[in-house]
């Protein structure tokens, strides 16, 4: 098991999601959109090294900008 | 007694479709999130009642975390409860995100009716859903539809007014997911399938490489078709009808007129030749139909058709993507894609749709470099048929100018307004192939917004431009602007005319430039400086109510400076 944030981990790699850093209005729009605590993600492709990160949950595909990616946190087996 | 029908739902699960169909009042659909910056009315015909229908800007939740959001969750407690149906739109292929809002609507006690849409999708893709057994689990009637080809919109009509509020226990979010979890695991069932050929471009076309291959590919291939399309429109089908139908026509009908009076140079204008010279005459029934309908209603109609299609099919979010690092450097994100192309079509609604976009900072940036940098369509034509015969080298130069000036406006307005770029957030919608018959509608309602709106101001224009001209009042004002005109441009005293006319529209504008005879480096300098100066005036309001008084008159100074800088350092550095 470790800690890895979204923008950090490799592409077409899964991990759960334990954290979400920053305000309670990422995280409640993340939440919205079905990432929360406990939810597996899958992350798809990064554009370029500071760009958005495309990231699979449930059976929707999200983008995120880096920043955003940043701060959720996984746990990867 | 119901007396409102509001439809909610997630962004992008074809609402405005549905909405469409219940009313059949047409709007603008595609298939990205964030397609209905205003709201939409019509009404619904119901048991001899006419019931007004409310198409409410997509939302994920009841407790809103952006301002398109919170318009949809305010308008909802307008009324009371028991006057109202909530009709909740769910895209069936993604049940499971939807259900979250379906949960909180039954939770809150709104009356609401389950519309499962886009059925047909789902089946292809493989979602089976138990609508009998989910109608049992939420107690509220669930219809399944297929809004773009009209399957169960009768049946939902037939059952809207079954909607009562059903009790339900609050849940915190998370318990709501875990609900939703269990739900699915009862009502879904998901076929094993393998990559379909579109999952695998869907796939593709977010990944850094192959997505900025397939990119690079489809906006080369865009651009052909566009020219292509509207090459086809004007050499086959335009010209043909102004010259071997109308021109004779014309000619028969004034056959007897006193070529110098007053009515003559209004409605035929100039001889060239002794002949009507469709581009040069500059009269009401000569150049000004000629220019709407020959030289700009092809490109519209290519131009809108290509955009539609990529609407559709919902190419645009993935670009976003590719593009959100450049436009990080102007201040803006991804998104910002969709104005921004809108507004190749026309600015104004490439101005509205700047509302996709949370902060006024972006708005405000958004919106002065699509009036600014961008041209529109009837512009981009005039400017190919006019500048087309020196060349495309001088076509690309004007595209390049405004290309660089976008980058470098957007990057001073990024380092030197407060506040920052928000990061974006985005749901990236799966491939879809619309109906012939809906890009058709979509098309045709397009076109005649533009031609509604285009047509009485060129003939006004046209008609007040020969009756200044007539008069000689032209010279009163060209006198004032010449040394700027003349001496920093390079350009002839006649020009001011045109620039001015241009603040009316930007394609009767390049029309009045034709008579004059401009050199290609002439030409080139006016059409860039008509793309960049006074936005249209339909433009001008649109920003007004968007931004405010104090932010148009901000971004009108600036755009006047951009005006002589560009035009001056275009006439005086680069070329000789």
């Amino acid at each position: 098991m470790k800690k890895i944030s979204l923008a950090q981990i490799r592409g077409n790699r899964k991990g759960k999601v334990i954290e979400i850093l920053g305000g309670i209005n990422l995280q409640s729009k993340l939440m919205n959109m079905g990432v929360y605590k406990g939810k597996e993600v899958t992350k798809l492709s990064h554009i370029g090294l500071q760009g958005p990160v495309v990231i699979k949950v449930g059976r929707s595909i999200l983008a995120l900008g880096h920043g955003i990616a940043a701060k959720v946190i996984l746990e990867q087996e | 007694m119901i007396k409102k029908i509001y439809l909610v739902g997630n962004p992008n699960v074809g609402k405005s479709v549905v909405f469409s169909r219940l009313t059949g009042v047409q709007v603008i659909s595609s298939n990205y999130p964030g397609t209905t910056v205003e709201l939409s009315r019509g009404y619904l015909s119901m048991a001899g009642e006419r019931i007004e229908v409310v198409d409410l800007p997509g939302t994920y939740s009841l407790e809103p975390t952006s301002g398109a959001e919170e318009v949809a969750v305010s308008l909802l407690k307008e009324y009371p409860k028991d006057e109202i149906a909530v009709v909740n739109i769910i895209d069936s292929t993604n049940l499971e995100r939807n259900l979250l809002l379906t949960l909180q609507l039954i939770e809150e006690g709104f009356p609401t009716i389950a519309c499962l849409n886009m059925c047909d999708d789902a089946v292809h893709r493989g979602v089976h859903i138990d609508i009998k057994k989910l109608e049992d689990i939420l107690h509220i009637p669930v219809i399944p539809t297929c809004a773009v080809t009209g399957v169960g919109i009768k049946l939902l009509i037939d059952r809207i007014k079954e909607v009562a509020p059903t009790p339900r226990v609050k849940f915190l979010h998370e318990e709501r997911w875990k609900e939703i979890g269990l739900i699915i695991g009862q009502v879904q069932y998901l076929e094993h399938r393998h990559h379909s050929i579109r999952e695998a471009l869907e796939d593709a076309s977010v990944r850094p490489l192959t997505g900025l291959m397939i990119a690079g590919g489809v906006i080369y291939v865009s651009f052909k078709i566009v020219r292509f399309i509207g090459e086809i429109l004007i050499n086959k089908i335009a010209d043909p009808i102004f010259i071997n139908l109308y021109q004779p026509v014309l000619e028969r009908l004034t056959f007897n007129w006193q070529e110098t009076g007053f009515w003559f140079h209004l409605l035929i204008g100039d001889l060239i030749n002794g002949k009507i010279d469709f581009r040069q005459s500059l009269g009401v029934l000569t150049t000004a139909p000629y220019i709407e309908f020959g030289m700009v209603l092809p490109y519209v109609i290519s131009f809108y058709f290509m955009l539609s299609l990529l609407e559709d099919i919902g190419y645009l979010p993935r670009l976003a993507i590719l593009l959100d690092n450049v436009l990080h450097r102007l201040g803006l994100h991804g998104y910002a894609i969709i104005p921004i192309l809108l507004g190749f079509g026309c600015n104004v609604p490439g101005i509205l749709s700047t509302r996709v976009l949370e902060s006024k900072r972006e708005r405000f940036i958004a919106s002065t470099i699509i009036s600014i940098g961008v041209p529109c369509v009837p512009l981009q034509a005039m400017i190919f048929g006019l500048l087309g015969q020196f060349g495309g080298f001088y076509v690309g130069g004007v595209y390049l100018v405004l290309f660089l000036l976008i980058l470098v406006l957007g990057s001073i307005l990024n380092r030197t307004l407060k506040g920052y770029s928000p990061e974006f957030l985005l749901e990236i919608p799966p491939y879809r192939f619309p109906p012939m018959h809906m890009l058709g509608q979509k098309l045709y309602f397009r076109i005649r917004g533009f031609l509604i709106e285009a047509i009485p101001v060129v003939l006004i224009g046209v008609a007040a431009i020969n009756i200044l001209i007539y008069f000689n009042l032209f010279n009163i004002v060209s006198g004032i602007f010449a040394p700027v005109v003349h001496g920093l441009f390079g350009l002839p005293q006649e020009a001011i005319v045109a620039l001015i006319i241009g603040f009316l529209r930007k394609d009767v504008a390049v029309g009045m430039l034709i008579p004059l005879g401009l050199s290609a480096k002439q030409l080139f300098i006016a059409a860039t400086l008509l793309a960049i100066s006074f936005p249209c005036v339909a433009t001008f309001i649109v920003m007004w109510k968007e931004l405010g008084l104090k932010d148009l008159i901000k971004s009108t100074l600036m755009m006047i400076a951009v005006s002589l800088i560009v035009g001056a350092t275009l006439n005086f550095a680069i070329l000789r």
